[in-house]
């Protein structure tokens, strides 16, 4: 067997099998990528813009008055330019539970509930599985970098198939230059993604290095590593909390005007307890490394971060992936990328399928069905979440439990849908674009019914294009749906026969 | 592929167990023998070879898949794994050097 016969072998199936996985991942990723503009689409109090007059003292506040518990940590997040607001979150003592709240800048009050923009963050690089969803997730991954190693060693027209598209020929040839296309057009892309995103859990997936060089001494090595600071608990009562506002005006003035991003105290209810600042940028592809550590009781500064080269070159490679660096004009490459990694994975499957289809073969109908309910499931899911986050009441008590069960139980009915109408493809996925189409289409409706200020008529006028653009991509999206719909459900034009070339590909 | 392929059920099998569980193996013993041998600091010795690991496993993988016999896939995967564990977890005192 030749090389080029098994590899062709090794990406076919290697491909294929993962494929629906990575269609999750990647689209998640995808709409992780506007995660903050879709966050504040999701909470109506943030839709007028205004700016939050609360301190890091007022935040600490609340939590004092409102959680009684010990806590292992909790963590804060200043406003930002795409954040306006608040956030805080908690870690009660001996639970490893993550409690979190966003507040309102208007009142400082908790606002309702959302799974928010970092449902599909999470969705991207753990599956809503905790730690075994981050190894499946990095499994995945790497089924993905042999995908495309071996893709590009079978592919011996790289260049030329740039330029060829032939959506005339038939399905099986016109499915296999979408593939390529997308495939060739990405590939930088799609290998650095891949890589840098097994990369990011790097010390889960590969403990060797834990292992050898710190006999497995995880407080030791991440210390050292990240060049952090740690302080084990002395089991003695805190001393009163100096103020973190002041804490947070003596970073801005040590790191010379930076701000600071994240603001996070680790045991406060004990005398050991530290305050992080870790100071926040978007000027450069890795996040700053320059994280300040005071005495919560005393305000003393212990320690001042020191990252060695290899964390430096490991959060930049994080930070390439993470796309948090240049702006909207870089999320929104990052975002079309992402959409032709979807389109690549559903023309490689279109090949298999329609070879298939022609002579026969086992396992079409799970792979129609998979298709229906996987391809289609997760937008329409993703786009039922998003009126679920509308429709349920703000006052709800577990209101974003109820949200992601909007999108839970929507998926498993497109599922069932999809197993049910295996045998009519076609018919099956004109009917899911018709109904993706009046769902997306029916969304900025619905923000308009829904939300004051949230509506394109209000934020179009103010120039709040963050927020118009989600409402405008639901709109382009619908539109398009509408279109492929329509015109997946005319009558079928017989294909003129042609001469048909069989090329080394077609045989693999 | 299926159709002409000389590839019985169980070498597909043993193969497919090569890359995932010899790939990694492979990828693992690499990352201890550079943990400890890299002519740098300890954190940077750590996160290098450990950030290497990804391209080991995918090139094993690549090769487990290319080689004409299963027989060497094996040999070179569980000698090489070997010969990197030994020499990366022998000399305990130098691996844990700042």
């Amino acid at each position: 067997m030749s090389l080029r016969q098994s590899m062709a072998g090794l990406h076919t199936w290697g491909g294929l099998l993962p494929s629906w996985l990575l269609y999750v991942i990647i689209l998640a990723g995808t709409i992780a990528c506007f995660d903050k503009e879709l966050d504040r689409w999701m909470r109506p109090a943030l839709h007028a813009g205004e700016q939050a007059s609360m301190g890091a003292d007022q935040v600490r506040d609340w939590l004092q008055r409102n959680v009684k518990d010990e806590l292992h940590a909790f963590w804060m997040h200043p406003p930002t330019e795409r954040e306006p607001y608040w956030r805080l979150g908690w870690e009660v003592d001996k639970t490893q539970r993550v409690q979190s709240i966003a507040f309102d800048p208007a009142s400082g009050q908790p606002m309702a509930e959302t799974v928010g923009g970092d449902f599909f963050f999470v969705l991207h690089y753990a599956l809503h599985a905790g730690q075994a969803g981050i190894y499946i997730v990095g499994l995945a991954g790497m089924f993905m970098l042999v995908a495309l190693v071996s893709g590009v060693i079978i592919h011996r027209r790289i260049f030329k198939d740039f330029f060829t598209l032939r959506p005339r020929a038939n399905g099986q040839r016109a499915w296999l230059d979408a593939h390529n296309l997308f495939g060739v057009v990405g590939f930088p892309f799609h290998l650095v993604l891949a890589y840098t995103g097994v990369a990011i859990f790097v010390s889960s997936y590969m403990p060797a290095g834990l292992q050898v060089a710190y006999q497995n001494d995880v407080e030791h090595f991440f210390s050292e590593v990240m060049g952090a600071y740690h302080r084990e608990e002395l089991h003695r009562p805190a001393a009163p909390p100096v103020s973190l506002d002041a804490l947070v005006a003596e970073s801005r003035q040590r790191w010379g005007g930076g701000e600071p991003g994240w603001i996070s105290v680790h045991h406060p209810g004990d005398a050991s307890a530290v305050v992080d600042i870790r100071r926040f940028g978007t000027s450069r592809i890795a996040q700053p490394k320059e994280t300040l550590t005071y005495d919560a009781a005393s305000g003393e500064l212990l320690h001042r971060q020191q990252a060695p080269a290899g964390y430096s070159t490991y959060s930049w490679l994080a930070g390439l992936h993470m796309a948090q660096f240049g702006g909207s004009l870089v999320r929104a490459l990052y975002l079309l990328l992402g959409l032709a990694g979807c389109a690549l994975l559903v023309g490689g499957i279109q090949v298999w399928l329609r070879k298939r289809e022609a002579r026969g073969g086992a396992g079409i109908g799970v792979v129609r069905a998979l298709n229906g309910a996987v391809f289609a499931g997760l937008p329409l899911a993703s786009l039922a979440l998003l009126w679920g986050n509308r429709l349920i009441p703000a006052g709800l008590a577990e209101r974003a439990s109820a949200e992601a069960w909007v999108f839970v139980g929507s998926w498993l009915l497109v599922a069932l849908w999809a197993v049910l109408a295996r045998r009519q493809p076609r018919r099956l996925l004109s009917q899911q674009l018709a109904l993706g189409a009046v769902l997306a289409s029916g969304l900025p409706l619905l923000n308009g019914l829904t939300s004051a200020q949230g509506h394109l008529l209000a934020s179009l006028p103010r120039g709040d294009w963050a927020l118009a653009g989600v409402d405008l991509f639901l709109l382009a999206g619908g539109l398009l749906c509408a279109l492929c719909a329509w015109h997946l459900a005319k009558p079928q034009a017989v294909a003129p026969a042609r001469g048909r070339r069989v090329l080394a590909e077609e045989v693999a | 592929m299926s159709k002409h392929s000389p590839l019985s059920r169980w070498s597909i099998a043993a193969r497919v167990l090569a890359a995932l569980v010899g790939g990694y193996a492979l990828a693992y013993g690499c990352t201890a023998f550079l943990s400890v041998y890299l002519p740098l600091a300890r954190p940077d010795r750590v996160t290098f070879a450990s950030l290497l690991s990804f391209a080991i496993w995918t090139a094993a993988v690549i090769y487990v898949f290319a080689a004409r016999r299963a027989r060497h896939v094996w040999l070179w995967l569980v000698g090489l794994t070997l010969l990197l564990c030994l020499a990366a977890f022998l000399p305990t005192q130098f691996g844990v050097r700042p």
